[in-house]
């Protein structure tokens, strides 16, 4: 400990240190033995009590000990760390980097109101620097939205985008090669873009012990295509459902959520299809591993257009089974997963078909120095397989259709301002087929701000 | 239990027994600010100073001025506030199985518990003079005085008995009051900004005063956003949409490219 005040850089890489406690625990008991009576009872507990824990029944001033006991347990043991960041506050409460801290692990808890009073507090404290400043305000707002009974989140997109292959069509020659026709309107082309997003959230809180609450999202999309404007498309998707705590304010704390959804798509700037439907999805935690696995069926309803002549064939039902994940990897990075079973049965036959699809996100985390505004780096993956029901005899008589697609991106969100963002994003897509007019390229790039609200 | 636990629970008693022949050592004052003062069991009452020994059956008394710390070997802390009485009444744990358990009687003022490996199994329980509080969890503070009793849960669910019913709190940010023995607990309602802040204040150190630890200046932290870091457990790191509804229009266009636009086979050749 130093007499004129203790800095002790604490890094992320916590998991690590922790490993290296227990490596280094036989030294610690060793240094601690014959050094208070106490310390010799400290060391019976060998293997069994963290010794720097026993650091701080030991030798509670030992503030070197008690910041390394607290930056380790923050990674599994959030109240432990809570109770020590809270006893460093007791030898100094004008720190703000320990309110901010503590404001952090109880956020971590769930518990808002006081990870809002610690973060406020900070405030306070005029040791607080710029960047603290900000990262403690931008929290307390996120807070201050979820504390309410009524609670409205969302973003609206919109940018530019380039598609080598705007309609997901075969190249001519593969289709030629093929010895089959193919509406020549539809080969692979380039295009641009012009897309806009909006995604609206509402949660009602009923404020009950369970947690009950009602949910209900808007999701709008729009491109319209420079040239090719069969391509031209419009969705909008509306979903609403109660979603019911299970076990709540217990490890084992889930909840269940049934719901209904609607969905309404142009293409061509046409009516094109129409979805209804219902799901039942779950939300638990495993660990560090947040899990919401859900089933959805939609009846779906595709209607004939003149670009489009076949397309009431689509109609009939979608049947979903997917497991959404989520989790950290390490310091700043996360990880995302969709895995994927569909059953669609179509109104014409060979138009039905299974697809199993697995996606990964890897959003990244970074910033740079002195400034607190936040990066996102995420590299993506995702491969489908579709296996149509039979043979269509309007493509080819004698081949079940049966499509492998891959898929790769990397997007950056750089912030701009405030909860202005600028995204770009790479992503190229292969549809390989064993029949010719399912096979195609895209390479797309897109850029353009989002707004956060 | 097994030997093992027997043992290791002999161990603990016989070491902690180092100052106090009869007394258990259960945890140790972490913080103390001035004045504060303990009565162990069967001995008079002296201040309570940091590093003191906590153990079984010790009070713990603390002036308008006084605020205290104490750590116990499950890992929980009590942040204890001014004009605070209470009692360590039961302290039982056995680090090897992580099983026991703690009754602390606040017979006024206020408290803040963090759980540790007790309450994660339900087994620290608060009595005041109008409630038995059970903590399974937990992070909570309860105050008592002349209104009665209010819990205050912040994590972890919360159970509050007396003589007029037994009520739970499951969500973090809500609080009942409890007037007595007698009468029933109130409905969970949800705290106000102020008494959270209020609390926060009362249950730490005030300006100028250091818990008996002078010299902590200043501390680096890794925190998210700051030096460059950013922990995957940082809060409100920018949520990004990944969900734009592009992939959908995309691959509603590939279904319409590829089977519906009338895409057709030139009739085969008849076969000679």
């Amino acid at each position: 400990m130093k007499s004129g005040g203790v800095i002790l850089k604490v890094h992320a890489r916590r998991a690590f240190g922790s490993r290296f406690a227990g490596a280094v625990a036989p030294l610690v008991l060793l240094a601690l033995s014959g050094i208070s009576a106490f310390a010799q009872t400290a060391s019976d507990f060998a293997g069994t009590l963290n010794p720097l824990f026993q650091g701080i029944l030991a030798r509670p001033s030992d503030l070197n000990n008690t910041l390394q006991y607290a930056a380790n347990a923050s990674a599994d043991d959030i109240e432990s760390a809570i109770g020590t960041y809270e006893q460093l506050l007791f030898y100094n409460p004008t720190l703000s980097r320990v309110r901010f801290e503590l404001g952090v692990l109880y956020y971590r808890l769930g518990s808002y109101d006081m990870a809002r009073g610690y973060f406020k507090s900070a405030l306070e404290m005029r040791d607080i620097s710029p960047e603290l400043q900000q990262r403690a305000k931008d929290l307390i707002a996120v807070i201050d939205k979820k504390l309410q009974p009524d609670q409205f989140t969302g973003f609206v997109q919109t940018g530019v985008r380039y598609q080598s292959n705007a309609g997901a069509g075969p190249g001519p020659q593969t289709v030629l090669a093929s010895g089959r026709i193919f509406n020549n309107r539809f080969f692979s082309q380039g295009d641009w873009n012009w897309f806009g997003a909006f995604g609206v959230n509402y949660i009602h809180d009923f404020e009950n012990q369970r947690g009950d609450t009602f949910e209900a999202s808007l999701l709008g999309y729009d491109a319209q295509q420079f040239s090719l404007h069969q391509f031209d498309v419009g969705l909008l998707e509306f979903r609403a459902g109660p979603r019911f705590g299970i076990f709540t304010g217990t490890a084992n704390a889930m909840s269940i959520k049934p719901y209904i959804v609607a969905t309404g798509a142009l293409l061509a700037d046409t009516p094109y299809y129409g979805g209804m439907g219902g799901g039942l999805t779950v939300h638990a935690n495993v660990g560090s591993v947040a899990l919401d696995p859900y089933v959805e069926v939609v009846q779906q309803s595709f209607r004939n257009s003149t670009f489009y002549p076949l397309a009431s064939g689509f109609s009939g039902t979608l049947s979903t089974y997917a497991l959404p994940a989520s989790g950290p990897v390490f310091s700043g990075l996360t990880w995302q997963s969709r895995l994927a079973y569909a059953h669609a049965s179509d109104n014409y036959g060979p138009y039905s078909y299974d697809t199993y699809a697995a996606d990964i996100w890897l959003p990244w985390n970074f910033s740079f120095p002195n400034d607190s505004r936040v990066w996102t780096l995420t590299p993506t993956a995702g491969v489908s397989r579709w296996v149509y029901s039979a043979a269509d005899p309007m493509i080819d008589p004698t081949i079940v259709p049966r499509t492998t697609e891959w898929r790769v991106g990397l997007g950056l969100d750089i912030p701009i301002w405030k909860q202005l963002i600028l995204g770009m994003l790479v992503q190229y897509r292969a549809d390989e087929s064993n029949v010719a007019a399912f096979t195609m390229r895209d390479l797309q790039v897109s850029a353009g701000p989002t707004i956060k609200f | 239990m097994g030997p093992r636990s027997r043992i290791a629970i002999l161990l603990v008693g016989l070491a902690l027994t180092a100052s106090s022949a009869t007394a258990q050592q259960v945890g140790t004052a972490t913080a103390v600010n001035p004045t504060s003062e303990t009565t162990p069991p069967g001995a008079t009452t002296v201040a309570l100073t940091v590093g003191a020994r906590i153990v079984h059956k010790q009070r713990i008394h603390t002036t308008p001025t006084g605020t205290v710390q104490l750590l116990f070997l499950d890992k929980s802390t009590l942040s204890i506030a001014p004009n605070t009485s209470l009692l360590i009444d039961e302290y039982v744990y056995d680090p090897n199985s992580g099983s026991g358990h703690m009754l602390t009687s606040l017979t006024e003022g206020a408290l803040r518990f963090v759980g540790g490996a007790l309450s994660h199994q339900g087994e620290a329980s608060i009595a005041t003079p109008a409630a038995a509080i059970g903590i399974r969890g937990g992070t909570v503070t309860i105050i008592h005085g002349n209104n009665g009793t209010r819990v205050i849960n912040h994590f972890g669910v919360i159970t509050i008995h007396n003589a007029g019913g037994t009520i739970v709190i499951s969500r973090p940010g809500f609080a009942v009051t409890i007037l007595n023995w007698n009468t029933p607990p109130g409905e969970p309602e949800r705290v106000a900004e102020a008494e959270i802040s209020h609390y926060l204040r009362l249950l730490t150190s005030s300006t100028g005063q250091n818990g008996g630890v002078p010299g902590l200046k200043n501390v680096a932290i890794g925190e998210c956003g700051v030096l460059g870091l950013h922990s995957y457990n940082c809060p409100g790191t920018p949520w990004i949409p990944i969900d734009t509804g592009e992939s959908d229009a995309f691959q509603l266009i590939i279904q319409a490219t590829q089977q519906g636009t009338g895409t057709s086979q030139r009739p085969r050749p008849p076969v000679r």
